[in-house]
């Protein structure tokens, strides 16, 4: 059994460590590429979002590298990634690929069925190696998750384009390769000196938040690196999501679910109910950015994508409100790279023209969200 | 609440777009029988589609778009704007997510003027939550419980009249009436099945009067609310995986059971770009009607840009191929006979 899942920003670092550590086979697909997007696009429903045609993407080149058994999270809405499982199975086993496809749920009622299931993906290991090794992974998902949030906050300050980009990469690669809690320690205090260490300059600042659906905010690679092109472009950037929020045991939904209730009461003058996925937490993120002080917010979202298009048709109103000028960038796999790097600097040139008008008292009329 | 009426009764505007197409009858009875007076925005115009288009979101759907219409054409003319937030109409689904931040999003195109009256009706929290918001929300109009009670009865008997109307074959619009010259389905030679959301079937105007169109045509129209639903129940208990959105459970349990039971000719299902839930339903009933040897299958996309030449092509065409397709049934068994 070669187990296999979909790539997702630091995930495989995470899921991967499990699986070394309990000494199973897994394979990582290929790394995401026009291809992967062109996969997903022509097998993939015609409006379905692009999360489901990315990740199908992803599972053709796995099974083509020789995966036979897909893991997927499913769920039960309202947004459609709680079907994206059933779907892709539909829609693979049509193209004709043979493989296995395990969702698992994590609803209180599809607890046993997920257990039977973690109990095959285990291929007898003993549970109690299974926890450890997922706790142990999780410990790691915290630590990237700390290490790439101060590469968000440093990147902006690079005397070499790229330096805090390469430092994080080797810090992933220090974190996977550790063993042992111990080597973890280790390896916290080497990567944040790393991190730290990459030469700097003195610059002004300017804060843009990053708020969106958690798959786009997570992956670079089909967000276009909008997290890097914001540093690059001088800009101390923060997100409010991270792999852990959905990890981590939290709020309403005691294993897997997101919920932050700050977020939700600054939500609470403009969208008063969940609406599924991010939706809510996009609107009262923005709310909080303002109220920390930031200059601007990006919000990424996938075409489509049911509850970040209610946050969309409601930011323009926050923004107006507030006075922070939000970006709104959605993406497919028709968006082009030259097209947002152009709007992410226009928009750094905004923010940081209203920051120095602000600090120097201008009066500067409030922008529209745009 | 900051809500203030005088002696006067309080005009109140029910947006005649998306979840209209089905609990319309039941706000219009229960808020008029509570003594408020009720404007409704009326039937879909191309001038409400375009204010709508023009105000809303680009990324939304097409049923949005319009509703956003509706919503501004009744801004000048209401004191209130009565848009509930339905949030799950059966235990253990879900609306779609566009209905439950639709209040909020209401909230946004009148950029907060007029007041949006929005309960919140969820059966994942059992009925009382229900009762309590239904009362509530009675309480803005008057201090009379029984009067709250007895308006709520009224309306659900209306309510339940209108379904029965519907699953009877007529069109909501004469549903609506409580008449009807002519049914969906009188039992003409040829039969197709239109299915899709409420407002995706019967808005005249969004559709270009398909089901007149096809009636027209000589041509028996079925829609979801005709087949019955213990029919619908029994194809979505066979499905590997639970369909969790409310609507959407409609919609794949009456295609699945067209095509089991060869209940008609052909389906075909309507779909507003870019609708989320529908789009993964659409993989579904395709490949299930697939696998089942299935009835042909046009699945019809629209959006505000549709026009009516290349829709009504596709129409007509799929109904010829139907026709020939009967033609050669028939002539077989003809053959046979001799």
């Amino acid at each position: 059994m070669k187990i296999s899942w979909p790539h997702m920003g630091s995930l495989e670092f995470v899921l991967s460590s499990v699986f070394e550590e309990l000494g199973l086979d897994y394979l990582l697909p290929p790394p995401s590429s026009q291809r992967t997007l062109e996969l997903g696009a022509r097998y993939g429903p015609e409006f379905a979002c692009f999360p489901l045609k990315t990740t199908l993407g992803n599972f053709i080149e796995a099974i083509e590298a020789g995966a036979d058994t897909l893991i997927m999270v499913a769920g039960r809405g309202p947004c459609r990634f709680g079907f994206y499982a059933e779907t892709q199975r539909r829609i693979l086993e049509e193209a004709g690929y043979e493989f296995r496809m395990v969702p698992l749920e994590f609803e209180p009622g599809k607890i046993p069925a997920t257990l039977r299931k973690l109990r095959e993906l285990k291929q007898g290991r003993s549970w109690s190696s299974l926890v450890r090794a997922i706790k142990f992974a999780l410990s790691k998902a915290y630590l990237i998750d700390r290490l790439e949030r101060q590469a968000l906050h440093q990147r902006y300050l690079d005397r070499e384009r790229g330096a805090t980009t390469k430092a994080l990469e080797k810090c992933y690669r220090m974190v996977w390769e550790a063993g042992s809690y111990d080597a973890l320690r280790r390896v916290e205090s080497e990567a944040f000196d790393l991190l730290r260490s990459v030469p700097g300059v003195e610059r002004e600042t300017v804060k843009v938040g990053i708020v969106g659906e958690f798959y786009l905010v997570l992956e670079p690679f089909f967000n276009l690196g909008v997290e890097e092109q914001l540093g690059n472009l001088g800009a101390y950037v923060e997100r409010n999501i991270y792999l852990t929020d959905w990890l981590r045991p939290s709020g309403k939904n005691p294993v897997a679910g997101h919920h932050d209730r700050d977020s939700e009461e600054a939500a609470q003058p403009y969208l008063t109910h969940f609406v599924g996925g991010e939706g809510l937490h996009s609107v009262g993120g923005t709310v909080l950015y303002q109220r920390h002080g930031f200059d601007g917010v990006v919000h990424i979202m996938p075409f489509t994508c049911m509850p970040e298009t209610i946050a969309k048709s409601i930011l323009p109103q926050v923004s107006r409100d507030l006075g922070i000028p939000v970006l709104s960038l959605v993406i497919d796999e028709m968006t082009g790279k030259a097209g947002v790097a152009t709007r992410l600097e226009a928009f750094v040139d905004l923010a940081r023209f209203r920051r120095r008008a602000g600090e120097r008292g201008l009066d500067y009329s409030l922008q529209p969200a745009f | 609440m900051r809500y203030v009426w005088g002696w006067s009764a309080m005009i109140v505007g029910i947006p005649g777009g998306l979840l209209y197409y089905r609990y319309g009858k039941l706000w219009n009875s229960f808020l008029q029988a509570l003594g408020a007076e009720v404007v409704e925005s009326g039937e879909t115009t191309r001038s409400i589609l375009n204010s709508g288009v023009s105000k809303a979101e680009n990324e939304s759907c097409l049923p949005v778009k319009v509703f956003y219409g509706h919503v501004l054409a009744l801004r000048d003319k209401v004191d209130a704007i009565f848009v509930p937030r339905l949030v799950s109409v059966r235990k253990g689904t879900h609306t779609c997510p566009k209905m439950l931040g639709l209040p909020d999003l209401a909230r946004a195109a009148v950029e907060d003027r007029i007041p949006i009256i929005a309960p919140t009706i969820n059966f994942q929290e059992g009925m009382w939550a229900n009762y309590k918001a239904v009362y509530s929300l009675g309480r803005l109009f008057t201090h009379n419980p029984v009067r709250i009670i007895r308006a709520g009865v009224k309306a659900w008997r209306e309510h339940r009249l209108y379904l029965e109307r519907l699953t009877l074959g007529l069109d909501h619009r004469s549903a609506l009436r409580g008449e009807a010259e002519s049914l969906l389905c009188e039992g003409r030679e040829l039969r197709i099945a239109v299915i899709g959301h409420h407002y995706n079937v019967y808005d005249t105007f969004t559709t270009m009067s398909l089901l007149d169109r096809l009636s027209s045509m000589g041509v028996d129209v079925v829609t979801a609310d005709m087949v019955p639903e213990e029919m619908r129940r029994q194809e979505l208990k066979r499905l590997p995986k639970e369909i969790y959105w409310s609507y959407e459970q409609e919609i794949a349990g009456a295609i699945l059971a067209c095509t089991r039971h060869r209940l008609v000719d052909g389906i075909i299902f309507m779909i507003s770009f870019p609708c989320g839930p529908d789009s993964i339903v659409r993989v579904l009933c395709e490949q299930e009607n697939k696998r089942l040897g299935g009835v042909p299958l046009l699945a019809l996309v629209i959006d505000e840009h549709t026009g009516e030449g290349g829709f009504l092509t596709r129409i007509e065409a799929f109904v010829d191929m139907l026709w020939r397709k009967k033609g050669e049934r028939v002539r077989e068994r003809e053959a046979v006979a001799v």
